[in-house]
């Protein structure tokens, strides 16, 4: 039962994440929401759940966008495996180490994807503005991200 | 523990492998499988976003709207107030306007001419003294000028014109201690002095002790005064009072034809005073 739970979250997520853009963003920028999940499914849900909500959610931005199929994948994916080890050491359930992890993670995120449309696509054009903006929205909609998906967990037993 | 790192480990590279692999092979079958896979099993919840958006498409520009609703409510609300208190004020206008209309008929009918003049002031230390009116000089009034007010559509005396300015006056009123009229009482027109106290009522002294004074008996300006004109109601007597045996006289009160509490217009006779009556200022313009 869980498991449709968790589609339709998935749905969800990407969903609001697709209006959001459409209809909320404030001088083109929006909080990515679907790396805010990716991030809080890495710390709320197992291993392996983690990751595999992180290629999913991967692949939908991957999806949304035109240019290369994979690369969100791939970058979340590594950044799910990345928190699995990071929360072996830290206590990623407060809010200031999930501040940090989102600014940090977001940064890497879109370096590494970065580095992939350079490497699989074409020369990449790293967008600075939101290079320098959107991990602090991310930063922001992670918490958020995270108490909702806290409640899904325990209400519903997803994850 | 173990195990759980191995599955995640194994987790990792087996959707790191996909990914990589549809980086890698892009136009491959496999790959274009999975796109097209991928995207018929998300495509649904953009078709149903996208069919369903117009029930949140407009929600920012709503909530902008509410937004300004209420602001503009707030503004709304600010300005009925104003024209509520507008609204008050031009019903006392209106109660205004009725009334000088109703007073300027009746100026019509006085036998003198003169000028309507708004009281401007009152002052609580003197209020059956004196008043400020919004006329002087520059309306052609003087020194001593006979001030009528009105009271249930009689023309009453007030006081008289105690100092001019050029766009206002002072009037001292009949009520106040210092001032003082020579009256006639009743039919006879037998004369006495009404004097002020102060206070809202009128004191009137040295009446022959053969007049018939009642209460409720008219006093009204006698000819033999100069100050005022004759025939001007100036009240009518309250309480007589016994003469004393030292005095071939008796004392009145007399209420004034005028109340000063509710005066708000007054109005200023013209007239042709004596010189001597006059001011300095104004006997030299003559």
């Amino acid at each position: 039962m869980s498991i449709i739970f968790e589609a339709i979250v998935y749905l969800a997520v990407g969903s609001a994440y697709w209006w959001w853009a459409q209809n909320l963003t404030i001088f083109g920028l929006a909080p990515n929401l679907i790396f805010a999940a990716a991030l809080c499914s890495a710390i709320l849900a197992g291993p392996v759940k983690g990751v595999a909500w992180g290629f999913f959610l991967g692949l939908y931005a991957d999806m949304l966008g035109s240019d290369m199929f994979g690369g969100y994948a791939l970058t979340y994916t590594l950044m799910a495996y990345g928190v699995y080890i990071i929360k072996r050491h830290f206590d990623m359930d407060g809010l200031f180490s999930q501040l940090v992890a989102s600014l940090a993670l977001s940064w890497l995120s879109i370096l590494f994807y970065q580095g992939l449309v350079i490497s699989f696509s074409r020369p990449g054009h790293l967008d600075l503005r939101i290079f320098l903006a959107e991990p602090f929205l991310n930063a922001l909609a992670v918490p958020v991200m995270f108490q909702v998906f806290y409640r899904l967990k325990r209400g519903l037993g997803i994850l | 523990m173990s195990r759980e790192k191995d599955a995640a480990n194994y987790a990792v590279v087996f959707f790191t492998a996909v990914s990589i692999l549809l980086l890698l092979f892009p136009v491959s079958k496999i790959a274009h499988t999975v796109r097209i896979a991928a995207s018929y099993s998300l495509y649904p919840s953009l078709h149903y976003g996208a069919r369903y958006t117009h029930y949140v498409r407009n929600v920012p520009d709503n909530f902008i709207s509410l937004l300004e609703t209420d602001q503009e409510n707030r503004a709304l609300k600010d300005k009925v107030r104003e024209l509520e208190v507008r609204l008050q004020n031009a019903s006392a206008a209106a109660g205004e306007n009725e009334r000088l209309t109703k007073e300027m008929g009746l100026s019509r009918s006085l036998p003198w001419g003169g000028v309507w003049s708004r009281i401007v002031n009152k002052t609580p230390a003197d209020w059956y003294g004196s008043f400020y009116i919004d006329r002087g000089s520059e309306s052609g009034v003087t020194v001593n000028d006979t001030v009528l007010g009105m009271e249930q559509g009689k023309a009453g005396l007030a006081g008289r014109v105690l100092e001019v300015y050029p766009k206002f006056s002072k009037v001292l009123l009949l009520t106040n201690g210092a001032a003082s009229a020579v009256c006639a009482i009743g039919p006879e027109g037998l004369e006495a002095l009404v004097e002020g106290k102060g206070t809202w009522m009128l004191k009137m002294n040295y009446v022959p002790e053969e007049a018939v004074l009642t209460e409720g008996t008219e006093v009204v300006t006698s000819p033999g005064g100069l100050l005022f004109p004759p025939g001007v109601s100036v009240g009518k007597v309250k309480k007589v009072y016994p003469r004393e045996s030292s005095m071939n006289f008796v004392t009145a009160d007399v209420v004034p034809s005028v109340n000063v509490n509710t005066l708000k217009e007054v109005f200023v006779l013209r007239r042709s005073l004596p010189e001597e009556l006059l001011g300095p200022r104004q006997a030299e313009k003559k």
